[in-house]
């Protein structure tokens, strides 16, 4: 079995299914032999629940950063990417690592975690040719819209993974996401990921909407709804479930390349 | 009345302004929709469409990309980035995402 690492950033529109769809494809290629690293870059709680991790109660990268004699922003001396990897992020089932930017309480006023925030953007940003972690599986859940995608918050994605609705506001979105990511440079593979499809008309529906073509379509499923409600990972509550069975095939499409992926305009 | 409307992604933030917009345009007040979310998708809730939606974007991004001059005046904004929406409702954007403010 191929173990080359997949690097991969999960993106769309609020509710579309993103931490529930990143937090489980984690999960997911761990148990077939990768090292993976879950990136949750939202202020807000999220990809914990899905991956079935405990969420840090502080934000551990607030340690990780310091500025430099012109008042600039870096990681902490003695502190690379591999090390801050190691030590601020946290164990997950399956052996996944979870690394947060952290969390906003909301009680600490204004910019409480910007050290953790720099951090975090600096190590995302050597995920690629850091040693080890070049040879780790990188899933990152971004928050809702496409905000982080333009601030360059998946810099080590080699596949942006759309997640949508069959839903205007759903596609719309995801169109203005896919178009900002196709600006980078270097710009991701681009999969399109139908979610919550109830209709067998809905998968091509769409694809109509994005104009893009859908590489893998997920069931609405009163069981991912209800693990969500609950606050658990889709995996553990339902793991024979319709849409788990579907993030089951979409991982390995991912891993067997098959995906009909949207090539860089 | 002014109301702002909060809270996590999905959980039916623009639904819910534009049905309260439309409420009270239909009770009679005069309502402005301001849409300031990075992702303005209020268009789809108050009833415009997705095509419209999507041009009230396209009208504030060739602003920031100085293919549009500036509106000095409140009235000027709601004038060019706004569009008229049921009920008399008058939606106007007032944010940007392709390019986001630096730093």
């Amino acid at each position: 079995m191929s173990r080359s690492p997949l690097r991969i950033a999960v993106v769309g529109k609020g509710g579309a299914g993103k931490s529930v769809i990143a937090g489980t494809i984690a999960r997911l290629l761990a148990r077939r032999g990768h090292r993976v690293l879950a990136l949750d870059s939202d202020l807000m709680p999220g990809l914990a629940f899905s991956l079935g991790a405990s969420a840090p109660s502080e934000p551990p990268l607030n340690d990780a950063a310091e500025r430099d004699e012109d008042g600039r922003w870096r990681l902490r001396k003695g502190i690379g990417a591999f090390r801050a990897v190691t030590r601020y992020s946290t164990e997950a089932p399956d052996g996944v690592r979870l690394l947060e930017v952290g969390k906003v309480s909301g009680s600490e006023g204004r910019a409480p975690i910007m050290p953790a925030v720099q951090a975090f953007y600096r190590v995302i940003h050597r995920l690629r040719r850091a040693e080890p972690l070049r040879e780790w599986t990188v899933v990152g859940d971004l928050p809702a819209g496409p905000r982080q995608t333009a601030f360059d918050w998946a810099p080590y994605a080699d596949t942006l993974l759309l997640v949508a609705e069959p839903t205007w506001k759903s596609a719309l979105t995801a169109r203005r996401i896919a178009r900002i990511a196709r600006a980078r440079r270097d710009p991701p593979a681009v999969v399109v990921v139908a979610n919550k499809v109830t209709a067998a008309a809905d998968r091509s529906r769409v694809a109509r909407m994005l104009g893009e073509p859908v590489a893998a379509a997920i069931p609405a499923d009163e069981a991912a709804a209800t693990a969500d409600r609950l606050g658990l990972a889709l995996i553990d509550h339902a793991p024979s479930s319709p849409a788990a069975r579907a993030i089951e095939r979409l991982v390995d499409q991912l891993l067997d390349s098959r995906l009909p992926v949207v090539s860089a305009a | 009345m002014k109301i702002a409307v909060a809270g996590k992604g999905g959980v039916g933030k623009t639904t819910t302004s534009g049905t309260i917009a439309r409420t009270l345009a239909r009770a009679g007040h005069p309502v402005l929709a301001l849409d300031a979310d990075s992702n303005p998708m209020l268009g789809i809730s108050l009833g415009v469409g997705p095509e419209e939606t999507d041009a009230l974007l396209a009208a504030r991004q060739a602003l920031d990309e100085g293919e549009a001059e500036h509106e000095p005046t409140a009235e000027g904004l709601v004038e060019t980035f706004g569009t008229d929406a049921p009920d008399g409702v008058r939606l106007v954007v007032v944010s940007r995402i392709d390019r986001p403010d630096p730093g």
